[in-house]
């Protein structure tokens, strides 16, 4: 391990991450996240992160903001909505300069924590109310967001898909809430929601660098001591082991290519329920280019470039995507379905466990990148016990040929998605 | 191999960054950037071909037309031998392998946490290793074929490509790197050797390594792997390209929710590829126009023109440079519009020095942060090779520009009649 990172909860309810990166990095990351619960307000809660990063009070305007990150060496603040499980995430993320490359003497690890707890604590409000222009904006924004996601035809069929399978679980909410819920929004109910977000969210603060964290976790617990904690919402998500059926649903758009979804139960009971060796089992199914799904169902039978499963550790899912002729619907389904049978029957090989184990254990993505161990903490805010990624690579390596198949065993295909295709490969092509 | 390849070390202050460079005796040129601290590492082997490369010389030493698409398809069936495929070999080693295809490079990667040295050996030995028959060729062309077919689906590339179709006439940066369906049919293990042949020659490549590496240990393998080559002959011809537009506006409907647009400006320049100064003054004056701190960005956002998908670039290369502008948009024309408008005014009054400093500081900071990601600095190093210049050159030149550089640019760039805007509207 290249870094250390020390861990508290100076606040009731909130958990301070201090990931010492020992001045091998350029750069400095500063995460802020909160988790609420999906429900009624998951809508006006999707608009904060937005809202709190464009403007506060120092810096009233998009432009004397953007101004003062410019100054910052470039800093960038990005938003977030996200959902883990049944829970809403809602991240506010500075990344900064190391203070080593400023030109002067000056401290930009102090101005970037200063600036994170001015957009979470000091927005731009008159008389304690956000502002009705800046909530207008930040309505528009988030609409044409939710819209534009049409535009991703991969990401919409799986949204679909998941939608369509956990139709009564809360689970089916999208990360962002609805479009109609969002145009009744007002400043009232902004202003409530972030007052509720700071007394009742799961609160994550992290700081990954080589700057000096304790006067930062001062600053975040005294502000914080400010605000009433006392009754934290509570975070629970349903998990359903297995379908009792199989749910087919087929919708179409105007496109060239289809989209197959197909949505499995990972017979979870809990996000902690034998994860270790459904993830290896997932991967060998449907992860790298030594996958089932990668070796057969793109390269011997040619049927798509991608197909693909991801397990969603936190609601229990496995999710296997492809893109297809609409034709070769029924043939994909079976080939899909196949490279699960022989998973559940054994029929891979050890050289298929290893190439797995071997490759969930490449650990370079998180230890070589500040924002891959701010990731790999932040992902872990909802979990009581935090592990090291040294750690995971050892849980991963210890999974055997039997837990492997005894993992897929408990695997149900839960719903099948297809996005068909209605237009031709020849319409609105160019010229040539 | 007895050869002693010299080393040569280049050390940057600022950075605090070191680079090693040496010329193998095969002719392949080798960089590598150590990083204290970093537990895995990045590798790439590039070729200078790309999908603009659409012609070669054969073997009677004339110039023949390929298939576009021929350097992507060759890239995809590189990965296959008579034995166990490169994916196969990497998932031994545990590596994280891939490969790409832009406009002018063809690059083969991988990265890797231990092992490094058996993983450069898979990647050296593959892409000195072709293997292709009819049967395997004629496989890839459904699984291409899919990937074609998605992209055609994929508003903001359709958008790109159709304004390269509006902004050129005949150089080949205007047809899809993939190809098209019709394209990759025609293509057989021969046109696929015969490429292979012409632009995979170690004097026309590049082997640059990022992270925990060794520089020692790099040409040791190096010396054991690479196989001698003739000498390089291909040279890339400047296009005949006219410096004017083909036309002002062009449009497709796709299923998407609200209309997509790209806006460029066509620019003509003398050298087959423009200079690092004029690409780094190109860099600042494109965020004074139209960055975040911008009156251009802000006063387009805050009328709902835009939204936070906008964005924008200078996309050159060799015998082509256009500005790019690209974002959704209720109403494409009137950004364009109001971009063409900011450009007048901004000549009009000049470049402004608190924003010319702050935009420096900017970057500043954004080009120093550029050197923490392996994968980044890797496929930078090949970048810089090819455009025969240095890794540190960039911050060098930037360190020492003047509103007069960015002025320049100004005056010589984005003028309205070379300008077209492609369009991507929702299917009624």
């Amino acid at each position: 391990m290249n870094y250390s990172f020390a861990l508290s909860s100076p606040v009731n309810g909130l958990r301070f991450c201090s990931v010492d990166t020992k001045s091998n990095f350029k750069l400095a990351i500063y995460t802020a996240s909160f988790a609420l619960p999906l429900g009624k307000d998951t809508a006006v809660n999707a608009l904060l992160p937005g809202l709190l990063k464009r403007t506060c009070k120092k810096y009233p305007t998009l432009t004397q903001m953007n101004k003062h990150l410019a100054s910052l060496y470039g800093a960038m603040v990005s938003a977030g909505v996200s959902k883990d499980g049944e829970s809403q995430i809602l991240t506010l993320r500075i990344t900064a300069l190391e203070d080593r490359f400023a030109l002067t003497d000056e401290k930009i690890s102090e101005k970037a924590a200063e600036l994170l707890l001015d957009l979470i604590f000091d927005p731009n409000t008159v008389d304690g109310k956000f502002i009705e222009a800046d909530v207008e904006r930040e309505k528009r924004l988030m609409i044409e967001q939710i819209e534009n996601e049409l535009n991703d035809k991969r990401y919409y069929a799986l949204k679909r898909c998941t939608e369509i399978m956990c139709k009564n679980e809360v689970y089916a909410m999208s990360r962002c809430g609805d479009i109609e819920d969002i145009k009744k929004i007002d400043c009232e109910a902004v202003t409530a929601a972030w007052k509720k977000m700071l007394e009742t969210a799961t609160v994550y603060i992290g700081v990954t660098g080589s700057m000096d964290a304790e006067p930062i976790k001062q600053k975040f617990a005294e502000k914080f001591s400010t605000v009433n904690r006392t009754k934290l919402a509570e975070l629970h998500t349903e998990f359903i082991t297995s379908a009792d059926e199989t749910t087919k649903v087929r919708e179409e758009l105007p496109v060239k290519q289809g989209k197959l979804v197909l949505g499995m139960r990972a017979g979870m009971v809990d996000d902690e329920d034998n994860y270790i060796p459904i993830k290896v089992m997932s991967d060998i199914f449907g992860g790298g280019v030594y996958s089932k799904l990668f070796n057969n169902v793109r390269e011997k039978m040619s049927l798509c470039y991608y197909c693909s499963a991801g397990f969603n550790r936190s609601k229990g899912l496995i999710m296997v995507q492809s893109g297809i002729e609409n034709e070769n619907e029924q043939k994909a389904i079976e080939a899909i379905l196949n490279e699960l049978e022989d998973m559940k029957k054994g029929n891979f090989s050890d050289d298929d466990l290893t190439s797995s184990i071997k490759a969930l254990t490449n650990l370079s993505l998180v230890n070589d990148t500040p924002e891959g161990l701010d990731r790999w903490y932040c992902g872990q805010m909802l979990d009581r016990d935090i592990i090291t990624p040294e750690e995971y690579a050892e849980q991963i390596s210890a999974v055997t040929r039997e837990q492997v198949i005894s993992a897929a065993q408990n695997v149900s295909l839960d719903t099948v998605y297809m996005l068909a295709g209605t237009a031709t490969g020849e319409e609105g092509e160019d010229d040539e | 191999m007895n050869n002693k390849t010299v080393i040569n070390e280049i050390y940057n202050e600022l950075l605090d960054e070191k680079c090693y460079h040496a010329v193998h005796p095969t002719g392949l040129n080798i960089y590598c950037m150590p990083k204290k601290g970093y537990s895995g590492a990045y590798a790439v082997f590039g070729t200078n071909y790309g999908s603009i490369d659409t012609k070669i010389l054969n073997k009677n030493g004339e110039i023949e037309d390929i298939p576009e698409g021929t350097a992507h398809f060759l890239e995809h069936k590189l990965f296959e031998s008579e034995d166990l495929d490169a994916f196969a070999r990497y998932a031994k080693t545990g590596a994280n392998a891939n490969a790409y295809t832009s406009f002018d490079t063809t690059c083969y990667l991988f990265s890797c946490t231990g092992d490094f040295n058996a993983s450069l050996r898979i990647l050296l030995d593959f892409v000195q290793s072709p293997y292709f028959t009819e049967q395997t060729v004629a496989k890839e062309q459904g699984i291409i074929g899919q990937e074609i077919t998605m992209y055609k689906d994929v508003a903001d590339w359709e958008v790109l490509f159709n304004l390269l179709r509006a902004l050129y006439h005949s150089h080949p940066v205007r047809i899809d790197i993939a190809g098209t369906t019709e394209s990759i049919a025609e293509i057989t293990a021969q046109t696929l050797y015969d490429c292979y042949n012409n632009f995979y020659n170690l004097n026309n490549m590049v082997l640059a390594v990022a992270g925990n590496a060794d520089i020692n240990e790099i040409l040791e393998i190096c010396d054991e792997l690479l196989k001698p080559c003739e000498q390089f002959k291909f040279e890339r011809k400047p296009h005949d390209e006219p410096e004017e537009i083909v036309q002002e506006y062009i449009e497709e409907k796709l299923s998407v929710a609200s209309p997509i647009f790209s806006f460029g400006y066509k620019e003509s320049f003398g050298l087959p590829k423009r200079s690092l100064k004029d690409k780094i003054a190109t860099n600042v004056l494109l965020e004074m126009l139209a960055g975040t701190t911008s009156d251009l960005y802000n006063s387009l956002l805050e009328q709902g023109l835009i939204n936070t998908s906008f964005g924008f670039e200078q996309f050159t290369g060799f015998g082509y440079s256009a500005t790019i502008f690209s974002g959704e948009s209720k109403d494409p024309h009137e950004v364009a519009r109001q971009i063409n408008a900011a450009v007048k005014e901004m000549r009009e009054k000049g470049v402004n020095e608190e924003e010319f400093d702050r935009i420096r500081r900017k970057l500043y900071g954004r080009i120093v942060m550029s050197f923490n990601d392996i994968d980044e600095i890797a496929n930078d190093l090949v970048g810089a090779h090819f455009d025969k210049v240095g890794m540190f050159d960039d911050i060098e030149i930037f360190r020492s520009l003047t509103t007069a550089d960015v002025k320049k640019i100004l005056d010589n760039t984005m003028r309205e009649k070379f300008a077209a805007l492609s369009v991507i509207n929702p299917i009624d």
